[in-house]
């Protein structure tokens, strides 16, 4: 196995147990993402897109198969361990961004930092410097009903970059938002692909699949192409 | 930001929620509070107007009230004995009976009147004038040694202190004169009345509000009663010396002396007090506070879990940040904490404004002594009021932390997009 990859899925199902009868999201999926690649999934939806991103993610586990991320099967850590995995080593963007409404900008950045135990000092510092990098210093103090969505995402993805991710995933991130500012996020997405941080992003969104190194496809469950 | 602050940021931005919890738990709080002045008040004024007396040991011919009239035989004697002993300090013979008090022309009053041997104290706190004086020590000493032949009309001399309830009624003061007439209960013919001077108003702790009552000394008393008391009293009140023990000590020394009475020292009667009639109040309000915590704790616990199914999004996207359960539970233990805390202070003047309120009606009730109370502040009772509330906090916040430390963070996140 290449040392520089960040996540494996190795023939990962994942099945929901439902009363009406088990239902099969993910089949049998294979998938490796390097450090620094950008990756783009899309496909009909139902057709297991999220599943996938969240076995990805570490906040779940495939009913069989494995995920190793940086070379660690998800599956045997504990909880904790996998929260840890998630609060230093993965940034998540949602659709709806779920940004905390009773926190400024600036705080819902810190938040994670100082979960992972950042020092006050380092902590506005580097708040100070995200906020520059998404151009929204000027924002900092607002809260995020004060904010458009385009700035609640952009607000959503330096809290994501907080802790120096080595890997991006984000679900629709443009889900919410028109054209242009969907394409304002996509250029965001590029920095932060060029800076050297692995994304794995699902979108129905051309503008933003195009940008990927590496397009996948999904069916039914598997992955196609 | 600590989970406190986190907390703190959510009540303020849940204001509804806030101040509903908040107003809710301030008023069962201020119940709870109530139910726990009421719990003991009765208890702790009724011991404090005992202590207010100045004696701490009774001693009795039989078992029952005083007001049994039951006359201890040898009572001078036994008086004598209990003055001798180290652990006391002061000793009174008590008789008493039904009198009436004339003044003027005005409707004359039923007493109860009592008659006291010198005593350095009470029974009852003087609140204007002077209390029962005997001249110099040794002239007039114990009842026993007193010539009770010589009637106090041939010295001249009815000193009396006066409830205040009866001195408002005839507008007495320290100077006025009354005339006495015992009126005992199966005695028919009638008594010489005798002429009294008010030496003093007083309270007189165990008389109801609407109880008139008169004490002199024990020469008048057996001159109004044309009867000497042969060294019997009904009562015999000893003060005992709280280095050598107090009452309990004094008391059980006193029984020693004397197997056939009754010896009783503050804390016994306080404790059977405890035991009898006072049992029910202590049970009524266990049942009452245990109702009312529930109702804060089903409040509280209701708005943080309702509040919390609002926000199972947000919460499934901190943990998928990697914000960890620990975090999160304590943002919910201080969320129901501040919600309580606040309601629970809240409740403290409230409550205390309406245990006043409660209270004053309550001594509305007719034959109740003036000094006695039913909501009485205790700093056990904050002591409890604070517990129960960390713990309603506590238990409160418990079905919503459970709730959000077994979410499954995946189908949340995905529920929230497609719901
Ligand atoms: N927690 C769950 N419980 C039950 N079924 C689930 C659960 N999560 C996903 N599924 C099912 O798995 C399949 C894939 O769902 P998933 O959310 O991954 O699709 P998707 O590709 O992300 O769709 P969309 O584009 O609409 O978001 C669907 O049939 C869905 O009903
Ligand atoms: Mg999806």
């Amino acid at each position: 196995m290449p040392a520089s990859l960040v996540v494996e899925a190795r023939g990962v199902s994942r099945v929901f147990p439902m009363s009406a009868g088990p239902v099969t999201a993910l089949r049998d999926v294979t998938l490796h993402v390097a450090a620094g690649e950008y990756v783009a999934i899309a496909g009909p939806s139902g057709c297991g897109k999220s599943t996938l991103l969240h076995l990805v993610g570490c906040v779940d586990t495939p009913s069989s198969g494995s995920i190793l991320f940086e070379h660690r099967d998800v599956a045997a850590l504990s909880e904790a361990a996998r929260s840890r995995i998630r609060l230093t080593r993965i940034g998540f963007v949602f659709q709806r961004f779920f940004l905390l409404p009773m926190l400024t900008a600036a705080e819902n950045i810190e938040l994670p930092q100082a979960e992972a135990g950042v020092a006050p000092a380092a902590r506005r510092a580097r708040t100070r410097a995200l906020l520059e990098y998404v151009e929204l210093v000027d924002r900092a103090d607002h809260l995020p009903s004060q904010l458009s969505g385009g700035e609640m995402q952009r607000i959503a993805i330096a809290r994501a970059l907080a802790n120096n991710p080595v890997l991006l995933v984000a679900d629709e991130p443009t889900g919410e938002l028109d054209e242009t500012t969907g394409e304002h996020i996509a250029d965001l997405f590029d920095r932060v692909h060029a800076d050297g941080t692995a994304i794995l992003v699902v979108t129905h969104n051309p503008t933003l699949a195009i940008r990927a190194s590496r397009r996948l496809a999904m069916k039914s469950g598997s992955l196609v192409a | 930001m600590t989970s406190l602050g986190l907390a703190w940021r959510t009540a303020r931005r849940y204001r509804a929620r806030t101040l509903l919890a908040v107003a809710g738990v301030a008023i069962i709080g201020a119940l709870l509070f109530d139910m726990l002045l009421l719990s003991r008040g009765l208890l702790a004024s009724f011991a404090d107007l005992l202590d207010s007396e100045g004696f701490d040991v009774r001693v009795i011919a039989s078992e029952g009230l005083p007001a049994m009239r039951v006359p201890i035989p040898g009572s001078a004697d036994l008086a004598d004995r209990i003055r001798g002993m180290p652990s006391v300090r002061d000793v009174a013979l008590i008789r008493m009976e039904r009198a009436r008090v004339r003044r003027g022309a005005d409707r004359p009053r039923v007493v109860t009147l009592v008659g006291r041997t010198q005593s350095g104290v009470g029974p009852w706190t003087v609140v204007r004038g002077a209390s029962l004086s005997y001249g110099p020590v040794g002239s007039a000493r114990a009842s026993g040694e007193r010539d009770s032949a010589s009637l106090p009309s041939e010295r001249g001399d009815c000193p009396v202190v006066i409830g205040r309830n009866l001195a408002t009624a005839f507008a007495l003061e320290p100077g006025s004169s009354l005339d006495v007439t015992a009126t005992p209960a199966g005695i028919a013919s009638a008594l010489p009345s005798v002429a009294c001077r008010v030496v003093g108003l007083v309270d007189f702790g165990f008389a109801g509000v609407d109880e008139y009552a008169v004490a002199t000394t024990m020469d008048a008393f057996e001159a109004i009663v044309a009867e000497p008391s042969h060294g019997e009293a009904d009562l015999i009140l000893v003060a005992s010396r709280a280095e050598s023990g107090g009452g309990a000590a004094a008391a059980r020394a006193i029984a020693g002396l004397r197997p056939d009475l009754r010896v009783y020292s503050n804390e016994d009667v306080v404790a059977q007090f405890n035991r009898n009639g006072f049992a029910y109040f202590r049970q009524i309000s266990f049942v009452l506070s245990s109702l009312t915590m529930s109702f804060a704790f089903l409040l509280v616990a209701t708005l943080l879990t309702v509040s919390i199914n609002q926000r199972l999004g947000e919460i499934a996207a901190l943990r998928a940040l990697g914000i960890g359960r620990r975090r999160i539970a304590a943002m919910l233990l201080w969320e129901s904490a501040l919600l309580v805390g606040a309601g629970a202070l809240l409740a403290l003047p409230l409550g205390g404004v309406l245990a006043l309120l409660l209270d004053h009606i309550l001594r509305q009730m007719p034959g109740l002594p003036e000094r006695l109370h039913f909501f009485v502040f205790e700093p056990r009772a904050l002591v409890i009021h604070v517990v129960l509330f960390v713990i309603t906090a506590a238990a409160a916040a418990a079905y919503p932390v459970w709730l959000t430390s077994r979410l499954p963070i995946a189908a949340t996140l995905r529920r929230e997009v497609v719901g």
